[in-house]
């Protein structure tokens, strides 16, 4: 446990973390402190002034909440009338040079001065000189875009590029009311996690050229969820909504706090993965060159298996722990070989030593705890003789060439159960549309051994059928992720003393450690 | 009324010339200095009562023991000559007439904090003292008294130049900091005070340069010949700019302690013939202005000043008589503060803009008494919110006039400009 401090906020005891600073460690406790420029992992700079707190007996008499540590005794004054009145003069300023156009801002409903102006101001204006007036809608690149009139000069952005990705794209040029910030002329913004500071502008100066105008902040509907666009397994939310006489609709992907994952971000290229959820997305079961009832296609899917000499079972790296596990049972039932080959999902070299890692996909780790091969080698053994393919949306496509592909089903037919209309979907003999991770739930377990759950997040007008109900439809024992979970238990030493109902917020690492530390 | 401390060498040709400035006693302290011990220099400097010149009025001695004892890492002096505020025109004098006693003082400070290396942060428009004071620099390394072993010592001591880029914020002690570093002069978030974590981190004395320029007549003269001079409490002597409507101003070393209108009167000449005194800027024009009634009791220290609620700053007084209209006047301040705000932080940024368009909006005839009041609230809700004291700088001295001569605001506010032409 973390050391505690007493202090005194407002005349009442409390208690709270010890070497915090005064925003963090009261926040945590449920107080707010207003702050613009403060952000916990950029760091304290004081710039904003809306967090100026006074301190009881104290020298100075007013600090900056950001910057000050909590020390046992403190006494810190929020409500007097004194602190109401700087919150009101600083929201006052900020404000004067703003466009105020909330109706068109896209920040408007998640916007931090928009909801200080509500709790801590509330006055009506008193500008009657004209507004400063800066430049509107500048692309920095990456997608960014960034109105400097919007902006509060919090300099959040300015450091994430030298704290954060240390490219140091963005500066605040000019003084006084004229600073601004920038981009130098021909070096936009260039590295890999650029949208975070779409995320951490607390106003609407800082927009995503993919989602402005597209959806109001208060229309969405923020479901956690764990990216699957690599092995890191960020945390993240998905941002979706139904609109009327519509479908639901993933519209972004932002990140969620896990200090033991991503901290505070995610990748650019992960967060637009939310367009693979949306898009190209198989609906339609097909079997031979026609479309099909779910039913029909699900009956012709057995069918082959009960004809076929042999039978080989592909499954996805992206499938959950609960997924692979009902699938190897299925595969061991029929007899068939289970391959997990799929090295056309790593993308070797391309991972650095922050948040993307070279094997873009997320569950591969559970490989190894089931023992699923996954080798080229043992593919090839597993296909040897076969005459047919049984894909749990895995795309061949990826890890074999075009050439090597026809070769292979000119001798084994091809059955895809598949979300997204891969390039093999085409060659498949049968295939049949599955619910995404977004639309199922799951446990999977990251490059560095977390496992993590994912909950349902969207719910489709027309739901896709989730993978374990077909492996069950088609034959396997395990109808649901309950029973997956008991029978994993059982079958995978590691998880014996986890209990898999309850995985939380941040994961458990499958260490002997940390396993120990759960079960206990 | 006039003395001679500082600018005892200001008249002689060449002073600037190290020769000439050793002829006439330059450096000549240098082998007592060495013969003591530098904590024995501090007790010197703290029992002469010397006040920081570059406007707060801080014990120099007091500074320098605030420096952490038993440290590992490097100690900086850093010399501001960033010599900004409007009306203030003494360190010029310092780093053109007599640079060498600028070095000399450097040498003596940072023998007494145990520095290797000191910092002159002198501001870009400075263009001629660089010029000097860089020539001065070099050829007190030529003879020996900057270097590996300074004065023969076996003590090393580098000062190097660091011109400014014209920014007044910069003479903000952080900011000045900041600038040397290579950064924005944006000025820091105190504490960590410098004297603990300054200058890349490491533990740094920043003081002005006349108040390092002081130092080599202490030492040679001892601390009770400085306190001969001043009052208890404000010992010594200042190089005063004094400016504005009188027929002779200039720059004028004295003593502190003498009542300001017999030196507006004897020292400066006088109100020009005809015209009646309106106000007095006492320190720079950051300081609260004096009316006439006021200045009646004020005398030259920091205690008089602090009694009458202004401050004695840089020593820059700006004499206003009954053509100056003080509306303009504080749109000029204004003008100015705004400028130079380094735009960091909230108020100071967005505030001194905002007061500036109302006070010209009041100007052009258009404002209202509602635009008086919020602009005296204004004052008040900037003042001492922000990180550093730019824009307090601002809103003391706009108050003052706010407060002292709010009949002519109102004067803008009812009826078009009032009587006076402007200045």
């Amino acid at each position: 446990m973390a050391d505690k401090v007493k202090l005194f906020v407002n005349g009442q005891e409390v208690e709270v973390e010890a070497g915090k600073n005064l925003i963090d460690a009261i926040g945590a406790i449920g107080i707010e402190i207003p702050h613009l420029c403060y952000h916990p992992a950029l760091g304290a700079d004081g710039n904003c002034r809306m967090c100026l707190v006074g301190i009881e007996d104290g020298r100075p008499p007013l600090v900056p909440a950001c910057k000050t540590r909590v020390a046992e005794g403190m006494k810190v004054q929020l409500d007097a009338e004194k602190i109401k009145k700087i919150q009101r003069d600083i929201m006052e300023l900020e404000l004067i040079n703003h466009p105020i156009d909330c109706p068109i801002c896209d920040q408007a409903g998640e916007c931090k001065l928009q909801d200080y102006y509500m709790r801590y101001d509330g006055k009506p204006s008193r500008m009657t000189v004209k507004p400063v007036l800066k430049a509107k809608h500048m692309d920095f690149g990456c997608g960014v875009v960034h109105d400097q009139e919007r902006c509060v000069l919090c300099a959040r952005c300015v450091r994430f590029t030298r704290m954060i990705t240390k490219t140091g794209e963005l500066g605040i040029v000019n003084r006084t009311d004229y600073a601004r910030v920038n981009i130098f002329p021909g070096r936009p913004l260039n590295n890999r996690y650029a949208l975070n500071v779409v995320d951490l502008c607390p106003v609407g100066a800082m927009t995503s050229r993919d989602f402005r105008f597209k959806q109001r902040a208060w229309f969405l509907t923020n479901s956690p969820s764990i990216c699957h666009g690599c092995s890191k397994g960020c945390n993240i939310f998905i941002d979706h909504n139904r609109e009327k006489y519509k479908d639901d609709v993933i519209y972004r992907f932002r990140p969620r706090l896990n200090e033991k994952v991503n901290g505070y971000f995610i990748c650019d290229q992960g967060r637009m993965t939310y367009k693979l959820e949306n898009d190209n997305r198989l609906t339609t079961p097909r079997v031979g060159d026609r479309d099909a009832g779910f039913d029909e296609a699900v009956e012709s899917v057995r069918r082959a298996v009960s004809q076929a000499q042999k039978t080989v079972v592909l499954v996805s790296p992206n499938a959950s722990l609960e997924q692979m596990f009902a699938v190897q049972q299925f595969a061991t039932a029929i007899n068939a070989p289970l391959s997990g080959y799929s090295d056309g999902y790593i993308k070797q070299g391309d991972g650095d030593d922050f948040l993307i890692r070279d094997d873009k996909s997320a569950n591969r780790a559970s490989f190894a705890l089931l023992g699923i091969d996954a080798t080229k080698a043992g593919f090839a053994a597993a296909v040897g003789g076969a005459d047919l393919l049984l894909s749990f949306d895995n795309d061949l496509s990826r890890s074999l060439s075009e050439a090597e592909l026809g070769q292979l089903l000119a001798t084994v037919k091809l059955v895809m159960v598949t979300s997204s209309q891969t390039e093999c979907v085409a060659k498949a003999a049968v295939a049949v549309p599955v619910a995404s991770y977004s639309e199922d739930s799951g446990s999977i377990v990251n490059g560095e051994g977390r496992l993590q759950r994912y909950e349902v997040a969207v719910v489709k007008n027309q739901p896709a059928c989730d993978l374990l109900r077909i492996v069950h439809l088609l034959g396997g024992e395990v109808t649901n992720n309950q029973e997956a979970r008991v029978g994993l238990q059982a079958a995978v030493a590691v998880l014996k003393n986890i209990d898999l109902e309850q995985v939380p917020a941040e994961g458990i690492a499958l260490t002997e450690s940390e396993v120990a530390h759960v079960a206990a | 009324m006039q003395v001679q401390v500082l600018s005892t060498r200001f008249d002689i040709p060449d002073a600037n010339k190290i020769e000439v400035a050793k002829q006439h006693g330059a450096y000549a302290t240098l082998d007592k200095v060495f013969a003591m011990q530098p904590e024995e220099i501090i007790e010197l400097v703290k029992a002469s009562g010397l006040r920081g010149r570059g406007g707060a009025g801080f014990p120099t001695g007091l500074k320098w023991s605030f420096l952490p004892k038993n440290i590992d890492k490097p100690v900086y002096l850093a010399v501001n000559s960033d010599e900004s505020e409007p009306a203030t025109f003494k360190d010029r004098y310092i780093l053109v007439r007599d640079p060498h006693m600028l070095i000399e003082g450097i040498i003596i400070c940072c023998y007494a904090i145990k520095s290797h290396a000191a910092y002159i942060y002198i501001r870009g428009e400075y263009t001629t003292q660089v010029k000097v004071l860089q020539a001065a620099i070099d050829e007190a390394y030529a003879a020996g008294y900057l270097g590996d072993t300074v004065a023969g010592h076996d003590y090393k001591l580098d000062v190097t130049v660091h011109r400014g880029a014209g920014a007044y914020v910069c003479g903000e002690e952080t900011a000045l900091l900041e600038s040397i570093e290579g950064r924005k002069g944006q000025p820091r978030s105190k504490p960590p005070f410098p004297a603990v974590e300054g200058l890349y981190g490491c533990p740094t004395i920043i003081n002005n340069v006349q108040s390092i320029g002081s130092l080599p007549f202490i030492l040679t003269n001892g601390a009770d010949a400085y306190k001969a001079y001043g009052t208890e409490k404000s010992p010594g002597t200042h190089l005063f700019g004094i400016s504005g409507l009188v027929k002779k101003p200039g720059m004028y070393e004295l003593p502190l302690g003498l009542p300001i209108l017999e030196v507006i009167e004897k020292v400066a000449g006088g109100l020009r013939d005809g015209r009646t005194l309106k106000g007095v800027i006492p320190g720079g024009s950051s300081t609260p202005v004096l009316t006439p009634e006021e200045a009646q009791t004020v005398t030259l220290d920091y205690e008089s000043m602090a009694a009458h609620k202004t401050m004695f700053g840089s020593g820059g007084i700006v004499v206003l008589d009954d053509t100056v209209d003080m509306v303009k006047l504080v749109e000029n301040l204004i003008y100015f503060y705004h400028h130079e705000s380094c735009g960091q932080c909230t108020p100071c940024r967005e505030g001194l803009g905002w007061m500036l368009k109302i006070v010209k909006k009041i100007i052009r005839g258009e404002g209202t008494t509602a635009d008086i009041d919020l602009l005296t609230e204004l004052c008040d809700n900037i003042e001492m919110k922000t990180v550093c004291v730019l824009s307090a700088a601002c809103t003391m001295s706009t108050r003052s006039y706010l407060n002292k001569f709010r009949h002519e605001f109102e004067a803008y506010v009812t009826g078009g400009a009032p009587a006076q032409a402007a200045m």
